[in-house]
C-alpha cells in the first residue's frame, strides 16, 4: 500500500519537479558555472587556443601559434565571431581589443609580422593572457568580484587600490542586510507580542495593519517612500514644520531613505512568523511563573523568549535573506554610496553585458545567503508556514 | 508604553500608502504637500495612458497564466507530499521552499541567461514559467497546510463504497483543500503580480509590467499619476488580500 | 481543472501570435511617437506592408540574447554608436547593404559597418535663468565654485564624465581622448573630479537633471540637450550652453538573422531620407545626422535648439575609446564614487 501510495506520490511531484529543475535549478546551477567558464577564446580561435593549452609557457611561444592566431583572427573578423573574445581579453587587460582587432585586419600570419605589426605580439604577458584565456575555465571574475588579479607571473595579488571595488560593496551589501535585520525585529518584536496578547477583535484588526502592506506591491511602497522623501515631500513639510530644520533637507539619494524603506517593506516579514509562534505560547505559563513569584523580567527571559525565538530567528533569516539580495530600494531611494550587490549584478548582466562578472557576483551573493541559511537552519520552515497562519 | 510603541510601529506600516492617497488626488503637477486643489485628472491620465493600460494588461494576464499554472503544480505537488511516504520527503520541501529563499536578483539572472539560451527570454511562456518558480512553493504550502490531518483511509473507505478514485477525490479531497487551494492561488497571482526584478531582466521590451512601468516612471517621468497608479494597485492588493483572507475563512 | 488548463494554452497562443511584422525599435516617448506617423507609417503605406514598433531601453541584452538563441523578433534597431560596434564585431547585426542604403547622403562619421546614422544627441551644461543670470560657459567655470558657488548635477558613468573633467582643466580638445588612454590621463581626470566631489550629485536617468534644476536641489547641471531644449520649449526659464557640448550619433541597425532583412535595409533608407526626415524635425527637432537635413538652412533657422546649430567646434564623443576603456574607466569611476 505504502508503495503505492509513493509511486502516486512521485507522478504528482513530477511536473512541479520537472519545472523547478528547468526553470530554477539548472539555470541557478548554471550560473556557477558561468562564473568560472571561459569559453570565447576557444570557442572564436580554437586552433590557437589548443596550441596554447600545450605550450609550456617559457619564452615566447612556437611559431605554428602566430601562424594559428593570424589567420583565426582574420577568420573570426571575417565571420563576425570576434567582438567576444576581444571584449573578454579587453576586460582582463585594456588595450587587448584593439590589438587583436588591428591584427585581424592586418591578416598578418607569422611571428615577425605580428611583432612588426605590435610589439606586445613580442611581449611575454601578452601570451600568458592568452594561455590563460585558453579555457576551458577561470578564476578571472571570482577573483575580480574579491578585488583581486592574478599577475602574469601567476601570483593571486590585490587590485591597484583605485579599482578596488567589490569588498567594499559586499561588506555594505552585508551591513545594510544587518542593519534592517536588527531594525526590524527589534521593532517587530514588541508588535508581535502585543498582538499576540491582545483580545481577538483587536488583535485581528492590528493584523490586517500588518497584512495590508505586506500584500501591498513592494514597488508601490518604494514608490511612496519616494514621494514623501522628496524635497517638497511631506516628510520635509513635517520636519521644517516641527522646526527640526530651518529648511527642507535632501532625503531621496541618502542612507537614510534606503535604510528606512527597506525597514517598512521588510518588516512584516519579521512580525508575521513571530506572532505566529508567540500566539501558540500558553498564557497559563506565564501565570503559573506569575503564581510562583517569578518578576516580569524574568519570566520574559525564562519563557517567553525561549518560546518565540524560533519565530524571530526565521522571521530575522528572512529579513536578512531578502535585504542582502535588495535591488529595487537602493536603486530609486539610494545614491551612489548605497548600492548594493544587486545593482552590480544587473548592470553587467544588462548593460556591460558580461556575464561572468555577473555570475561571479551573483554566486559570492549566493555564498553569503547560503552561510545565513545555514545559520538559521531548521528554523526557516516556521517563517514559511507563518506567513499563512498570521 | 509596548502597546504604544506597537501601535506606533503599525501606524508606520500604513502611513506611506495612505499620504498617497491625498497626493493623488493633487489639482497641480508638482508633489507637494499639502497638495494643491483636489482633482481626478490624475486618475484620468491613468486610464488615458496606453502605457499606464497595457501595462495593467499585461499584469493581469501573467499574473492569472501563473495563478493557473502555478494553482495545478502547486497543489499536484502538495498531495503528493501528503501521500508520500519515502525518505526524501523532507528534502523536497526544502527543495519546493528554494526559490523563495533564493536572493531574487540571483534568480534573476539564473533564469536569464538559461531562457536566452533557449529563447524564452521576451515570450509570455518565459515570463510565466519564471513568475511560477517564485510563486509556486506558496501554494505547496498552503495546501499541505490544508491536507494535514486528512486521513488518506478516508479516500480508501470512498473507494470500498464504490467511488472512482476521480469522484473520491472530487467528493472527499477537494471540499477539504479548496480553501487551501484558493489561499495558494491569491498567493500565487500575487506574487507574479508583484514580481519586479526577474520581470525588470527578462520580459521583453514591450512586456512592460504594472511594477515594470511604476519603476521606469519613478525615474524616467515624475508626477501625480504615479501616486495614482500607486493607489489603484494599493486597491488590488486590499481586494487580494480580502479574498485570501475570505478563502481564509472557509477552512 | 482542465478548462483553466485549456484557458492556460489559449492564453499562451493569443500572445505568441502568428506571422510576425517588420518592427522597428527605438528609445519610446514622444520621439517615437513621432517616427511613427512620419517614418514608420509613410513607409509601411508606400510599401504595402505592416510596420509595427516597440520601445526599449538601450540594453542590448535582450538583442544579443535573441541573437544567441536564433529567436529574431525585432529587425531595426536603434543602437548608441559603441553597442553597434561591438555588436556588429560580434555578428549581432547585419551589414548595412549600401547599394540599398546610400552612403553618400550622411554626415562624416554618420555610417560605420553595420550602422547608418540615425539622429545627433548631445550633453551639456544648463541651469535655471530665473535663478543665476550667469552661469558657467565652459568645463572650467563649471568647476569654479568660487566664481558660480552651488551644488552641480552630472552623470553617473565615467562615459561623458571623464571628458568633462580633462576639459576643465583646460586640455584642449583634440588630447581628450588620448591623455585619457594613459594612467596620467585618467588621474588627472579623477584629481580634478576629486576637487569639485563636495558639490556634486550624480543622475542616472535622463530627466533627472531636469528635475533637479527645478525642484532646486542642483543650481548647474550636465545633461542631455535635446530633453533641456525640450523644456525650454515647454516653457521652463532653462538656459542651455552651447560651448559645453560634447556630442555622439545614435545608429539604425539591422538584428542578424531578421527574417525581414531586406525590406529592413529598405526602411533604413526610407528612415534616413530628406523628405521623412524633414517631416519629423518640423515636429521634433532631432539632429539628423542626414546631412541635407543636418545643414537644411531653413530647418536650423526655425529650430535655434536644435543641435545641429552648435555642433561646429564641440567634442564629438570617440567611440572606439569607450569600448577600449570603458569597462576599466567604469569600474574606476564606480569605485571611485563609492569610496
Amino acid at each position: 500500500m505504502a508503495r503505492r501510495h509513493n509511486r502516486l506520490a512521485a507522478l504528482l511531484l513530477a511536473p512541479l519537479l520537472l519545472l523547478l529543475c528547468g526553470s530554477f535549478f539548472i539555470p541557478v546551477a548554471r550560473i556557477l558555472v558561468t562564473a568560472v567558464a571561459d569559453p570565447e577564446l576557444s570557442e572564436a580561435l580554437p586552433r590557437t587556443a589548443a596550441l596554447l593549452r600545450g605550450w609550456d609557457g617559457q619564452g615566447p611561444p612556437p611559431e605554428p601559434v602566430f601562424v594559428a592566431i593570424g589567420e583565426e583572427l582574420a577568420a573570426a573578423l571575417r565571420d563576425r565571431r570576434i567582438g567576444r573574445v576581444a571584449q573578454r581579453l579587453n576586460f582582463e587587460q585594456s588595450g587587448m581589443r584593439s590589438l587583436l582587432l588591428r591584427t585581424a585586419r592586418a591578416g598578418v600570419t607569422s611571428r615577425a609580422a605580428l611583432v612588426a605589426l605590435d610589439a606586445r605580439w613580442g611581449a611575454p604577458e601578452t601570451w600568458t593572457l592568452l594561455r590563460g584565456a585558453a579555457g576551458p575555465a577561470t578564476g578571472l571574475y571570482l577573483l575580480r568580484a574579491l578585488d583581486l588579479v592574478r599577475s602574469p607571473d601567476g601570483a593571486i595579488q590585490p587590485v591597484p587600490k583605485d579599482d578596488a571595488l567589490y569588498r567594499t560593496l559586499f561588506l555594505r551589501t552585508l551591513w545594510i542586510a544587518l542593519v534592517v535585520t536588527a531594525i526590524c525585529v527589534v521593532l517587530a518584536y514588541p508588535v508581535a507580542a502585543v498582538l499576540a496578547g491582545l483580545p481577538p477583535r483587536w488583535s485581528r484588526i492590528g493584523m490586517l495593519l500588518v497584512l495590508v502592506p505586506f500584500w501591498t506591491s513592494v514597488l508601490v511602497r518604494t514608490t511612496a517612500w519616494f514621494v514623501l522623501l522628496q524635497r517638497e515631500g511631506p516628510l520635509n513639510a513635517a520636519l521644517v514644520a516641527l522646526g527640526l530644520v530651518d529648511q527642507p533637507v535632501q532625503l531621496i539619494g541618502t542612507r537614510f531613505a534606503v535604510v528606512l524603506a527597506m525597514v517598512h517593506v521588510l518588516l512584516p516579514f519579521a512580525i508575521l512568523p513571530a506572532y505566529s509562534v508567540m500566539k501558540r505560547i500558553d498564557p497559563a505559563l506565564m501565570r503559573a511563573a506569575a503564581s510562583l513569584g517569578a518578576p516580569g523580567w524574568w519570566r520574559f527571559l525564562a519563557i517567553h523568549l525561549p518560546l518565540s525565538l524560533p519565530g524571530v530567528a526565521a522571521g530575522a533569516a528572512f529579513v536578512f535573506l531578502l535585504s542582502a539580495g535588495y535591488f529595487i530600494t537602493p536603486a530609486l531611494l539610494g545614491g551612489p554610496q548605497d548600492q548594493m550587490v544587486a545593482s552590480f549584478i544587473a548592470f553587467f548582466m544588462n548593460q556591460t553585458v558580461n556575464w561572468g562578472m555577473a555570475s561571479a557576483l551573483a554566486c559570492l551573493l549566493l555564498a553569503m545567503a547560503g552561510a545565513v541559511l545555514a545559520l538559521a537552519r531548521g528554523l526557516l520552515p516556521g517563517v514559511l508556514s507563518g506567513r499563512f497562519r498570521a | 508604553m509596548r502597546r504604544i510603541f506597537a501601535w506606533a510601529v503599525l501606524l508606520f506600516l500604513m502611513a506611506p500608502m495612505l499620504a498617497v492617497v491625498p497626493l493623488s488626488f493633487s489639482g497641480s503637477e508638482v508633489l507637494r504637500f499639502p497638495p494643491e486643489g483636489f482633482s481626478w485628472r490624475w486618475y484620468v491620465a491613468f486610464f488615458a495612458s496606453d502605457r499606464w493600460l497595457l501595462a495593467s494588461r499585461n499584469s493581469l494576464i501573467v499574473a492569472s497564466a501563473v495563478a493557473v499554472v502555478a494553482t495545478l503544480l502547486g497543489t499536484l505537488a502538495a498531495l503528493g507530499l501528503h501521500l508520500a511516504r519515502f525518505r526524501g520527503r523532507g528534502l523536497i520541501l526544502a527543495l519546493l521552499a528554494m526559490p523563495i529563499v533564493t536572493p531574487s536578483i540571483v534568480t534573476a539572472a539564473a533564469v536569464f541567461f538559461a531562457f536566452s539560451v533557449v529563447g524564452l527570454t521576451g515570450s509570455l511562456v518565459g515570463l510565466v514559467l519564471a513568475h511560477t518558480v517564485i510563486a509556486v512553493p506558496f501554494v505547496v504550502i498552503a495546501v499541505l497546510a490544508s491536507v494535514q490531518g486528512f486521513d488518506p483511509v478516508l479516500l480508501r473507505a470512498a473507494a470500498g463504497l464504490g467511488a472512482s478514485p476521480a469522484a473520491a477525490f472530487r467528493r472527499v479531497m477537494l471540499p477539504l483543500i479548496a480553501p487551501g487551494v484558493a489561499t495558494g492561488a491569491v498567493f500565487a497571482f500575487a506574487t507574479s503580480f508583484d514580481e519586479f526584478i526577474i520581470t525588470l531582466f527578462i520580459a521583453g521590451p514591450g512586456q512592460f509590467t504594472l511594477p515594470r512601468q511604476m519603476y521606469a516612471s519613478v525615474r524616467e517621468f515624475l508626477d501625480p499619476t504615479i501616486c495614482a497608479a500607486a493607489v489603484l494597485l494599493f486597491l488590488c492588493s486590499l481586494v487580494l488580500l480580502l479574498l485570501s483572507e475570505a478563502a481564509r475563512g472557509r477552512r | 481543472m482542465r478548462r483553466l488548463g485549456l484557458a492556460a494554452v489559449m492564453i499562451a497562443l493569443a500572445f505568441g501570435a502568428s506571422a510576425r511584422d517588420l518592427t522597428v525599435v527605438a528609445g519610446g516617448g514622444p520621439l517615437q511617437d513621432h517616427m511613427r506617423r512620419t517614418l514608420f507609417q509613410p513607409f509601411a503605406a508606400a510599401n504595402g506592408i505592416a510596420v509595427a514598433d516597440t520601445a526599449y531601453d538601450y540594453n542590448v541584452g535582450p538583442i544579443r540574447a535573441m541573437v544567441r538563441a536564433g529567436n529574431v523578433t525585432w529587425d531595426v534597431v536603434l543602437v548608441e554608436a559603441p553597442d553597434l560596434v561591438q555588436g556588429c564585431d560580434d555578428g549581432m547585426f547585419e551589414r548595412i547593404d549600401w547599394s540599398v542604403v546610400d552612403r553618400q547622403k550622411f554626415l562624416p562619421g554618420g555610417t560605420s559597418e553595420c550602422g547608418a546614422g540615425a539622429i545627433g544627441w548631445g550633453v551639456s551644461v544648463f541651469y535655471d535663468n530665473h535663478r543665476h543670470a550667469n552661469g558657467p560657459a565652459s568645463f572650467a567655470e563649471f568647476w569654479d565654485v568660487a566664481r558660480f558657488p552651488g551644488r552641480r548635477a552630472m552623470r553617473r558613468g565615467a562615459r561623458m564624465t571623464m571628458e568633462i573633467a580633462l576639459l576643465s582643466d583646460g586640455v584642449a580638445m583634440a588630447d581628450v581622448y588620448p591623455l585619457l588612454a594613459t594612467p596620467e590621463g585618467q588621474r588627472r581626470a579623477f584629481a580634478r573630479l576629486d576637487q569639485l566631489r563636495p558639490s556634486l550629485m550624480f543622475w542616472s536617468g535622463g530627466q533627472q537633471p531636469i528635475e533637479l534644476i527645478n525642484a532646486g536641489e542642483v543650481d548647474y547641471a550636465f545633461g542631455f540637450v535635446g530633453r533641456t531644449a525640450n523644456a525650454i520649449r515647454a516653457g521652463a526659464p532653462l538656459a542651455l550652453r552651447w560651448e559645453t557640448l560634447l556630442y555622439t550619433y545614435d545608429f539604425w541597425a539591422v538584428v542578424r538573422g531578421s527574417e525581414h532583412t531586406a525590406m529592413a535595409m529598405r526602411l533604413i533608407e526610407s528612415l534616413t531620407d530628406e523628405a521623412p526626415l524633414l517631416a519629423l524635425s518640423a515636429a521634433w527637432p532631432v539632429n539628423p545626422v542626414t546631412a541635407s537635413v543636418a545643414r537644411n538652412p531653413a530647418l536650423l533657422a526655425a529650430n535655434p535648439l536644435m543641435m545641429s546649430n552648435h555642433v561646429d567646434g564641440a567634442l564629438r564623443m570617440d567611440t572606439e575609446f569607450w569600448l577600449e576603456h570603458g569597462s576599466d574607466l567604469e569600474q574606476r569611476f564606480t569605485a571611485w564614487l563609492n569610496r
